[in-house]
């Protein structure tokens, strides 16, 4: 066999680099060719994504721009389209492709005339909106058995009017126009999708609105081949569905690294002085606030926002804490390095100190030097340009796909707080002896549980997230935890972490799976914001408690190395884990042990939810 | 080089690039009768792309007729040498 040659990592960006965005589609298409080339198996599995498209009309040229742009974002998407026309039937057959295909992500590319134009020419007009959200009903039919059978998230496109209506001056009285009958189908859908944890809704309006109406369709092509998005509409999706994809895998932004001066607010505060720099209601200064409002929503959806620049500290924290118009406070943000140092060691410093690996971090920098020379220097982390143009900060920040927050939990909001309880923690290791004294000190403390319906979604959360302290980083979806969830084959344990400086939440889950004589660890993992503390040992303890009690003589883990989880790879030998002839690592159970951190306290589980709501209905 | 040349070079590539074929093999002769890839959907493609290229509209009865380089060439020359 001849061997496959080896995967460059850049080769992806390289191709991509050839075809600047807003490129014809001939130069996507010459382009994914050469992606085709690289053989998919030799491409590493964390680089690689399943994206389904399933559509209303022909999508074909539209997969080599979705592989380009991924590729642009260091993805290697592998595409399933269903076939033409096909869509409701693949969702409905949990046998079809689709579902063989096991995506990642799956996207429902709808045009609307296919779910009313047969009534609009019998009937119209619509008058009813019960009339209207009824023939959605068909495809929330096809997304109840992808709820069962199906893998991944869901994406759906809302629907767009995508011409001039004719319909003449009065039709604003009715309420039978055209216009009417799109916004009863968006209401339904937007409703609909909302109850749904694991479906979102594209902003496929959005999208045209931004490309321009005049410019987002080819009427030539969807008249002769049912080919309707232009080239330009082909690219913005193609980029706004490989946000969705990144965020799908793990690999979105998780982190925003933000210059001060000209980027926070204009000017130089070193030479102007608080009073000088330009910050307010009023311009210069008023493009500045509404750039913070839109950085503070990221962050509110858990995106942490930190500060690395070149200013003089005090200064530059005076101006956080008491300029008048500032919104981002020192309290907004998890981690600063505000100090005349290159900005490359100082945002290795800032990964550190959050536990953040460069690829889930965001440069936002408004010097076109200070960007090249970070590039140089950490290639790993994403430094989009940005416009030179101050009043354009906000658009723009608004059109990173690689900022989109799948689920929203209370510990996305607490995360930037846990992060500041954090640093009060690195201070008090400072002042005590030993690293055991130093445990003592924490008050550790850990509430072990099985999963529940209010820790689902964390659950899921953490095991799509959770890349360093992870024994195999097996990603499983909500509906396959809910399944295990009620199943006796399984046991899913949550712990949930608590120290005298705060509540890291529920940050850990091992899902086992509970044999006669043996108990196999399946999945192992603890976010990163509680490595160090010992509770990993914890956990173990707690199920091999509950295996002893159950009869069981052994437990049996794997070690998958996945590139990033280096820290957890002595867990098992340091837990009295050998491992065997079948590549499993196994530990008798005997009378007693692993023992139970004597530095860490159970808590009761009390039933109370500590999960809020995932994404807003 | 005369636009006719010109506009042959940038037909060449588009082919090139929308049928997946090596440059130097297009030439005279080239046609959807010798190119494998050169299917229904990248024709369609195809006369897309040319159209937004050369800022011209091809009439549905050139569009079934554009099915080699040399025809391509030639409808482009009608459209934009007129007269």
């Amino acid at each position: 066999m001849t061997p496959l040659p080896e995967f460059a990592g850049g080769s992806l960006t390289a191709v991509a680099a050839g075809v600047p965005p807003g490129s014809p589609w001939s130069t996507y298409q010459s382009a994914a060719r050469k992606l085709d080339r690289i053989p998919a198996e030799s491409v590493p599995e964390p680089l690689r994504a399943r994206v389904a498209v399933l559509g209303s009309f022909t999508l074909e040229p539209f997969l080599s721009v979705l592989r380009v742009e991924g590729a642009r974002a260091g993805l290697w998407i592998e595409t399933y389209l269903a076939p033409y026309g096909q869509y409701l039937g693949e969702l409905l057959d949990p046998a079809s492709g689709l579902y063989r295909f096991r995506p990642h992500v799956t996207f429902l590319a709808i045009d609307g005339d296919v779910l009313w134009h047969q009534r609009w020419t019998e009937n119209p007009p619509l008058l009813s909106e019960p009339v209207v959200g009824g023939l959605l009903t068909p495809l929330f039919a096809g997304l109840d058995v992808f709820d069962h059978a199906g893998t991944g998230i869901v994406v759906v496109n809302d629907f767009i009017l995508p011409r001039r209506s004719t319909e003449g001056v009065n039709a604003f009285r009715s309420k039978g126009t055209f216009a009417h009958t799109v916004a009863h189908a968006n209401k339904h859908l937007r409703l609909r999708l909302a109850a749904r944890a694991h479906t979102f809704l594209f902003p496929l309006a959005d999208l045209v609105a931004q490309v321009g109406r005049n410019h987002a369709f080819n009427w030539r092509t969807h008249y002769r081949g049912h080919v309707s998005w232009s080239d330009a509409l082909m690219g913005a999706v193609a980029e706004r569905y490989v946000g969705f994809a990144l965020a799908a895998l793990g690999k979105a932004t998780k982190c925003i690294v933000l210059d001060l001066d000209n980027t926070l607010w204009g000017g130089v505060l070193g030479e102007e002085g608080p009073g000088g720099i330009a910050l307010g209601h009023h311009w210069p200064g008023s493009e500045f606030v509404d750039f913070q409002r839109e950085l503070l929503d990221l962050q509110r959806q858990g995106i942490l926002l930190t500060v690395c620049s070149k200013n003089n500290e005090e200064e530059a924290l005076a101006a956080l804490r008491t300029h008048p118009a500032m919104l981002i406070r020192e309290e907004h943000l998890a981690a600063y390095r505000i100090n005349w140092e290159d900005k490359a060691s100082n945002i290795r410093a800032i990964a550190r100190e959050l536990n953040i690996g460069l690829e889930h971090m965001l440069l936002i920098d408004d010097s076109p030097h200070e960007r090249a020379w970070v590039r140089e220097q950490l290639p790993e982390l994403r430094i989009p340009e940005m416009p030179a143009d101050p009043s354009l900060y906000a658009h723009w920040v608004g059109s990173l796909s690689s900022l989109i927050v799948l689920q929203h939990t209370a510990e996305d909001a607490q995360r930037t707080r846990q992060y500041q309880e954090s640093r009060s923690r690195e201070a008090y290791r400072g002042a005590v002896g030993s690293l055991e004294d130093f445990l003592r000190g924490l008050e550790i403390r850990v509430e072990i549980d099985l999963v529940g319906e209010n820790s689902v979604g964390r659950v899921v959360q953490l095991l799509a997230k959770t890349n360093q302290f992870n024994l195999t980083t097996r990603r499983h979806d909500e509906p396959t935890i809910r399944r295990r969830a009620s199943a006796s084959e399984w046991r899913i344990y949550t712990m949930r972490v608590v120290d005298r400086f705060g509540d890291f939440g529920l940050t850990a889950v091992a899902i086992v799976s509970p044999g006669p004589d043996v108990w196999h660890l399946e999945s192992f993992l603890m976010s990163c914001r509680v490595i160090g503390k010992s509770v990993e040992t914890a956990l173990l303890a707690r199920v091999a408690a509950d295996a002893r009690e159950a009869g069981a003589s052994a437990l049996s883990a794997e070690f998958v190395d996945s590139g990033r989880n280096q820290v957890a790879a002595p867990f098992l030998a340091n837990h009295g884990f050998t491992v065997g002839d079948d590549a499993r690592w196994h530990r008798s159970l005997g009378a007693s042990g692993p023992e139970w951190p004597g530095w860490v306290e159970s808590i009761t589980p009390t039933g109370v939810a500590t999960i809020a709501a995932r994404v807003e209905s | 080089m005369s636009a006719g040349d010109e506009r042959a070079a940038r037909v060449r590539e588009l082919l090139a690039e929308v049928l997946d074929v090596p440059l130097p093999s297009i030439g005279p002769g080239f046609s959807a009768a010798t190119a494998g890839s050169w299917t229904s959907l990248n024709h369609l493609m195809l006369v897309s792309q040319l159209e937004g290229e050369f800022g011209v509209i091809f009439t549905n009865a050139e569009i079934g007729e554009l099915t080699s380089f040399d025809r391509i060439v030639s409808a482009l020359a009608q459209h934009l040498e007129p007269g």
